[in-house]
């Protein structure tokens, strides 16, 4: 995960960050987590040049937890700032949006 | 919030004017302090962290602030402003336990000690358990770590050792399957290290095997055949620790 850019939107507490994926085979790949309900079809991201898939996407401030699925296979995040536990007991990687 | 300060350092430190002011002006201003005599820093722990339970309540989670680490540093700064991330990773994502991890070069002292010394170890006498440690932290030993008032009262009525005890903690969160998870606090690289730091990381390789060796044998010892079992680890281990001192002595000069 990288968090290259970001915007504040005053008292809404929300904070742009970009997601980046490294998945050159990949035809399809998408980051799901606790933001979207951990659903594929709410934020696919986009292939550049470079095999990296990235998007950006509005979280409100805390932590959360997510994972990205590249062609169906959950994937943790190599460079996330942790790991935990979702609800289902699987390991998804965490950001901290502050 | 408490700070406790070991008795033996009091009195080591009786003369010294800097440390009694910083005492007073600046620890007793931000918290109570906590007089106690400790036979090492995990008695410190337990005193502190049994303070803290006997003071709050269910909802609570408490974290530790270790004593002996630098914050002037630039690396102690960005630790200090990210240790508020573990309670509240505990709090808002529902986890017991939440390791604060320092990520280091692999050739720095802490890196090859929990490589080759503590993760060996743990294979050696907790193998499941290890690979279950491992898929969260590479730091098994940090010294910074939140916990949920529910996990902290299992972990103060089980046996205390007097070190090594987040790694216990994390065995105890492994058999127990609760919710484990590890955030990133800071970065250490080009730190120069000598002789010292190779003395330090034989004595930390010696003291974890001590602590898995006894906890093993407690969890196992009520099973009729545990000693031929243990005799066997032991054997083993003993094989493991040379060789982490034979490494670190190479690697460490």
């Amino acid at each position: 995960m990288s968090s290259t850019s970001r915007g504040q939107y005053g008292a809404h507490n929300i904070t742009v960050r970009n997601f980046i994926c490294n998945a050159p085979q990949a035809k399809h790949v998408s980051v799901v987590g606790d933001f979207n309900g951990w659903n594929p079809s709410a934020h696919p991201m986009q292939r550049g040049p470079d095999g990296n898939w990235t998007l950006r996407v509005d979280l409100r401030h805390g932590h959360h937890r997510y994972v990205y699925i590249a062609d169906g296979q959950m994937t943790l995040d190599p460079k996330a700032m942790g790991i935990a536990r979702d609800d289902q007991n699987q390991r998804v990687s965490l950001i901290a949006v502050s | 919030m408490s700070t406790v300060v070991d008795r033996k350092t009091h009195y080591a430190m009786e003369g010294n004017k800097t440390f009694l002011e910083f005492r007073k002006n600046t620890v007793a201003r931000h918290s109570d302090i906590v007089d106690a005599w400790c036979v090492d820093t995990c008695q410190m722990w337990c005193t502190g962290l049994g303070r803290a339970f006997e003071n709050g309540g269910p909802e609570d989670i408490y974290w530790l602030i270790p004593g002996d680490f630098n914050y002037g540093t630039a690396v102690g700064q960005e630790v200090l402003g990210r240790l508020h991330d573990l309670p509240e990773i505990c709090l808002e994502l529902d986890q017991d336990l939440c390791i604060g991890e320092i990520a280091t070069d692999h050739s720095n002292s802490k890196q090859l000690i929990d490589t080759y010394g503590t993760f060996a170890l743990l294979y050696n006498w907790f193998p499941a358990e290890a690979q279950e440690i491992r898929q969260y932290t590479e730091r098994p030993r940090s010294e910074f770590f939140a916990i949920r008032h529910s996990f902290l009262r299992e972990v103060l009525r089980q046996r205390w050792y007097a070190y090594e005890q987040t790694v216990v903690m994390l065995l105890q969160a492994v058999f127990t399957e609760k919710h484990i998870s590890r955030f990133f606090v800071g970065n250490i690289s080009d730190l120069p290290e000598g002789r010292d730091s190779l003395n330090s990381a034989m004595q930390q390789v010696e003291r974890t095997e001590r602590v898995l060796k006894t906890f093993w044998r407690e969890q196992q010892q009520e099973k009729s055949t545990w000693s031929e079992r243990y005799r066997l680890l032991e054997s083993q281990s003993e094989q493991v620790r040379r060789t982490a001192l034979i490494l670190l002595e190479n690697l460490l000069k």
